[in-house]
């Protein structure tokens, strides 16, 4: 394997792991707040239709970026509704709104483009790749870098400013001392569902960027349940790195190589295989990090 | 006048909280507020504090009626609580505990130095001393306490509502919080103090108001009244003395020696345990919460496992067997906490009676099927046997109230029939009058040469039944008594760590 | 009384109330696409229950659904979210299909067998994320949801070539057909129905008694309600965790094969993952609030549901997944309907936290 091969690899790596960094910091912040919010799939889900429905009739990237916001937080909002104010049980609301915008999706698509399965080309524009020129003198860290997408870059960012928000200012402290004590924070003048239902829209609006990045990061394409449990996988991340903003930037990369090292194995092992490929990692991943936090509990 | 609270009337449903309560509070003064369990004094100073709305009356603030809708209000005027559970959050340390809600500010962060800085500062001021970077978790209940005060007064009230302080306190600690009380109305502080201990009120209120279902008795000067008047003014009778008819002990139920466990991080929860129980007596175990009691009876019970050490149960060695192996040998427990442990809250009290007893009464379940008439039957007599007001066996368990449930979960240990019973914590909680009934009950159990070992922290329900009392303290056993020989004095000094050597 | 009155009034009524806003949002998106709801759902319903034809297949559908939405049932209400049924489906089909297809002798009982092995497949593929629950604390509900993807990969590729039909074009990617002797009963080529549907709602009955009077029953719902209360009542927790997720993916294998066996005769590519039984099934026993017999009516009505809006596809071009929308609206609005029962229960109900000021906090 030469290193330009490699250096590819390591490029799908980062381009696979923006949305599930991005949904991972909306779990993170969800679970800071003691909300398990298990929506984010449909969250992405709803976001990156929305994105291509308004490429589709603009071909324009902000607007498209701006629609999948919209999105987001929209379904967010109906999660915030249901689960937050009106306290029903999170995985039946999770479970449902995930189902509901499955099949919604696949109904509009159906009447929006008059197709079924996939929807791709039409002229259609994806985010804008920033070229790092002044890394032409090394031709491996040129390629690893190649074609990343503004929200490639802009998802490291943001998991830096989480970091910030939830360590650093008055408003993260308030966030995480209600998820630790609901009613103590209550008790003590914060409106504690309020904060809970603002933490859940913020993930609307993070899902909606991964949303974004996953079809329109690399070639612009909307395949039915094209999510396929990245928002799952995205809560395996988030609890490996215990909440943590910027332990789960390293977690989403793991990811993202694993979702990388299985289109390239495809050339050399059979394709039914090579997809099983995320889905196994995470299930050994997050085994192996219980076990290790198992064993320091007994010491 | 600082404070009035004028005919404030408070319903829930049928049952009136508060009813036409009226109460004064001067400048510079403090006002004691007593009453049993269930006679509307929290509810009173939730009212005020904003937590709970209220139906018909009004509250006049330096003689301005206001309205509060939040605490946040009542802290806008003056007003501080420290509620009975510490609204303290545990990962934090001490001072980020205590600027809670007014925080230092550099713009949008969170001003960490300053915050440690004021929180010193305080401390000088009141001559209440911590350390601002400890964590909350790490403190004792005490040292929880006075974060909270520190907290009251960070928000620069000049009333401070106590309720319930010295509830999880040991005597000494209850001293010094009493001193406390006393110092923060020399800097000019007002408070009221809600509580049930008459010997506080004594030591430390200006004025008193008694309470009793909701209304109030009578108010006047500490000087014109005595513990005697105060207890039967709350009650409405007087208290009979019971009396405890001596039982001679015989053989041996209980056996623990060197029960030894130690938490994740490190800390020794049990060190070195030995305890012994007898069939015909009830064994007491004092401590400050926290000290060891909850992980001695859960090792016991099977639900937590020791690192070393033996429990004999009925001549078997149980150490580290199953719930269902321990409870086989003999074992019925009444647990500490009655929604975490004690019942499903959703399921029907049919279900929450015949919780274990199917495991051994063939009659219940037969091949694995369960016979509903007879789980009927037998859920029906629990329920009337143990006099839980109830309307039908199928209601759900979430319908009683906290009484009645308790007493549903004593009947259904007590049926075990087994001859040792462990009660946690058996009366925490509930009315006057079904505390009386449990009461009695296990001193029934006694009577049937039955042993019990008993776990409360209230040291009263401690004296009044044990025949002998172990102190713990930070996870061993600390000394222990006669019948005769204990005193209030005696068991708090070691439930602070002290010796039964030690010059008192 | 009246309070017992309201509650069991509540309780029946809500889903009822949510059935008919999930219609109502339904018809609210048929009018924003332009097609009239009220035909659209008369042509529904008229053709999924009141025609012979499609009643068969509704109920033929119903049969896989009501068994999974069961399955989702005993684990969610002894508190263990089994996601996977999905994945416990493909498996258990695809080994019975393999014992069906390989097992020299071809009888009635070779039948049995294979359910044996589809049930003890989908059991063995419940069994793998409980381990590692109990062993590792690895959330069920991801690992689950995981082994559904992998599942649907492993099990797709047998049929891309191991067994794949190559009679016919052999473009299909399916199995060749189970030998005749092995299928249920069909009471007439023209129509799907067939006695496995018999035997569905009979497994639905017993399962319902079992649960509501064994041992288990009582312990597997205890350990959901309270996980604490039933360890401290000497209940084996991690025993009941294994059985009750064992119980779980074995009924997803038996559902799978009553789909293969009843209806398909082979295993198809993506036969478990198109049709999303599982996921139909776990909105059936959500309405239902775990209980196994509503469950079946629900699954029955869901199942109608789906029918009537393929028909609608073929006839007025609506897109099928009207009903999957409709279906997803009810669940919502019923997963509210604690709430609705806790308002009307606040008038009624005396409070209890007079008395239990010192209660302390778990949280």
């Amino acid at each position: 394997m030469n290193s330009l091969y490699f250096a590819a690899i390591i490029n799908s790596t980062f381009r696979y792991a923006t949305p599930v960094l991005f949904a991972a910091l909306g779990s993170l912040l969800c679970s800071r707040g003691n909300v398990f919010n298990v929506a984010l799939e449909g969250q992405m889900l709803a976001a990156a239709f929305a994105a291509i429905v308004i490429n589709f009739y603009t071909k324009n990237m902000v607007l498209s970026i701006l629609a999948a916001i919209c999105a987001g937080l929209l379904v967010s909002s109906v999660v915030a509704l249901f689960q937050i104010k009106l306290k029903a049980h999170d995985m039946v609301v999770g479970t449902t709104i995930n189902l509901f915008i499955q099949s919604a999706t696949a109904f509009l698509m159906q009447i929006v483009f008059g197709s079924r399965g996939m929807v791709q080309g039409h002229g259609m524009v994806s985010l804008t790749k920033i070229d790092l020129n002044f890394l032409s003198w090394s031709p491996f860290l040129y390629r690893a870098f190649e074609n990343l997408s503004i929200l490639d870059y802009a998802s490291y960012i943001i998991a830096i400013i989480v970091y910030f928000y939830l360590f650093k200012t008055v408003r993260g402290f308030h966030l995480r001392s209600v998820g630790i004590r609901y009613n103590a924070a209550k008790s003590l003048g914060i409106n504690s569902q309020k904060m809970q239902m603002n933490v859940v829209l913020i993930s609307g609006i993070l899902c909606g960027l991964g949303g974004v990045s996953l079809c329109m990061g690399g070639v612009t394409v909307f395949v039915e349940n094209m999510t396929a449990g990245r928002g799952f996988i995205a809560m395996g991340a988030s609890s490996m790195a215990q909440a943590h903003p910027i332990m789960a930037i390293f977690s989403s990369l793991f990811f993202g190589a694993t979702i990388s090292l299985s289109k390239t194995l495809q050339k050399v092992i059979n394709s039914y295989f090579t997809e099983t490929f995320p889905y196994i990692c995470t299930i050994l991943a997050i085994t192996i990090y219980g076990a290790i936090s198992k064993a320091k509990k007994k010491k | 006048m600082l404070i009035e609270m004028k005919n404030i009337t408070k319903r829930y449903g049928s049952l009136v909280a508060n009813d036409n309560v009226s109460i004064t509070l001067k400048k510079g003064e403090i006002l004691a507020i007593v009453g049993e369990n269930g006679a509307g004094k929290s509810t009173l100073m939730k009212i005020l504090y904003g937590l709970e709305s209220y139906d018909s009356g009004e509250i006049l603030i330096n003689g301005k009626p206001v309205r509060f809708s939040s605490p946040y209000d009542a802290i806008k005027n003056s007003i501080g609580m420290v509620q009975q559970h510490f609204m303290l959050f545990p990962p934090f340390s001490a001072a980020e505990n205590i600027v809670y809600g007014n925080e230092p500010r550099r713009g949008i962060f969170f001003d960490k130095k300053e915050a440690y800085r004021l929180v010193e500062e305080l401390c000088r001021k009141y001559n209440l001393y911590i350390d601002p970077k400890i964590k909350v978790k790490d403190c004792s209940v005490g040292l929880q306490q006075r974060i909270e005060i520190l907290k009251v007064l960070f928000q620069q009230v000049d009333i401070i509502i106590f309720d319930e302080p010295s509830a999880v306190l040991a005597p000494q600690e209850i001293d010094n919080f009493l001193q406390t009380v006393l110092d923060l109305k020399k800097a000019g502080k007002s408070i009221i103090l809600i509580t049930h201990k008459l010997n506080e009120v004594m030591a430390v209120a200006d004025y008193v108001t008694v309470m009793r279902n909701g209304k109030v008795v009578k108010k006047m000067p500490k000087h014109e009244t005595s513990i005697e008047e105060l207890s039967y003014l709350m009650v409405g009778h007087h208290l009979e003395e019971r009396e405890i008819e001596e039982i001679e002990p015989e053989e041996e139920i209980l056996a623990v020696s060197n029960l030894t466990k130690t938490s994740p991080d490190g800390v020794k929860l049990l060190d070195d345990v030995n305890i012994s129980v007898r069939r015909g007596e009830i064994v007491g175990i004092a401590g400050v919460s926290g000290n060891g009691q909850s992980e001695l009876i859960q090792c016991i019970s099977g639900l937590e496992h020791a690192d070393s050490g033996k429990i004999v149960l009925n001549g078997i060695d149980v150490t580290n067997a199953s719930v269902s192996a321990i409870r086989e040998a003999g074992c019925a427990c009444i647990p500490e906490d009655r929604y975490y442990w004690g019942s499903a809250a959703e399921a029907s009290l049919e279900e929450n009676c015949i919780m274990y007893h199917y495991q051994r009464k063939s009659e219940l379940m037969k091949n694995g099927f369960l016979n509903s008439r007879n789980v009927s039957l037998f859920s029906e007599t629990i329920l009337k046997d143990f006099d839980v007001k109830h309307t039908s066996s199928s209601q759900s368990m979430k319908d009683l109230s906290g009484g009645n449930a308790q007493k549903l979960i004593v009947g259904r240990e007590y049926m075990q029939n087994t001859p040792l019973l462990i009660a946690a914590e058996p009366t925490r909680g509930i009315d006057i009058g079904a505390i009386e009934y449990i009461h009695g009950r296990l001193l029934e159990k006694r009577q049937k040469k039955d042993a019990i070992l008993l776990i409360s922290s209230e040291l009263s329900e401690i004296i009044e039944l044990s025949d002998r009392i172990y102190v713990m303290c930070s996870g061993r056993i600390n000394g222990e008594f006669s019948r005769d020989e204990a005193t209030r004095e005696k068991i708090g000094y070691l439930m602070m760590g002290g010796k039964n050597d030690d010059e008192m | 009384m009246t309070m017992k009155c309201n509650r069991k009034f509540v309780t029946v009524a809500s889903p009822f109330f949510a059935i008919l806003i999930g219609l109502t949002f339904g018809a609210a998106v048929m009018i924003a696409v332009g097609t009239n709801p009220f035909s659209a759902y008369r042509q529904m319903f008229s053709k999924s229950f009141f025609d012979i034809y499609y009643l068969g297949q509704t109920l033929v559908k119903s049969a896989p659904i009501m068994l999974s939405g069961v399955a989702a049932a005993i684990a969610w209400r002894a508190g263990y979210i089994n996601l996977g049924m999905q994945g416990q489906m493909c498996v258990g089909g695809l080994c019975a299909t393999l014992v069906a297809l390989f097992f020299p002798v071809k009888s009635w009982w070779v039948t049995i067998l294979c359910f044996c092995v589809g049930m003890t497949a989908g059991a063995i593929w419940a069994l793998i994320p409980t381990y590692l629950d109990y062993k590792f604390d690895v959330s069920i509900i991801i690992c689950t949801l995981m082994m559904n993807y992998a599942t649907n990969f492993l099990t797709d590729y047998f049929v891309s070539a191991p067994i794949k039909d190559t009679a016919g074009d052999g473009l299909a990617m399916q199995s060749p057909q189970i030998a005749e002797a092995l299928r249920f009963y069909r009471f007439s080529p023209k129509n799907a129905m067939n006695t496995s549907v018999f035997l569905s709602i009979a497994v639905v009955i017993l399962i319902a008694i079992f649960l509501k009077k064994s041992k288990f029953g009582y312990e597997s719902k205890m350990t959901g309600l309270n996980r604490e209360f039933a360890r401290y009542g000497g209940i084996k927790s991690t025993k009941i965790m294994f059985m009750t997720m064992a119980l779980s993916g074995a009924l997803c294998g038996f559902a799978a094969c009553i789909e293969i066996f009843g209806a398909r005769y082979r295993y198809v590519n993506a036969m478990f993952t198109s049709t999303s039984y599982s996921w139909t099934g776990l909105m059936a026993m959500l309405i239902a609030d775990y209980n196994p017999i509503m469950t079946m009516v629900y699954s029955i009505f869901l199942a109608g549901l789906a029918i009537g809006g393929q028909a609608l596809q073929r006839s007025v071009g609506l897109p099928m997944q009207i009903s999957d929308i409709i279906q997803c609206s009810i669940t919502l609005f019923v997963s509210i309907k604690l709430l609705f029962n806790f308002q009307k229960l606040k008038i009624n109900k005396k409070p209890n936290h007079l008395e239990r000021d010192e209660e302390v906090e778990h949280e």
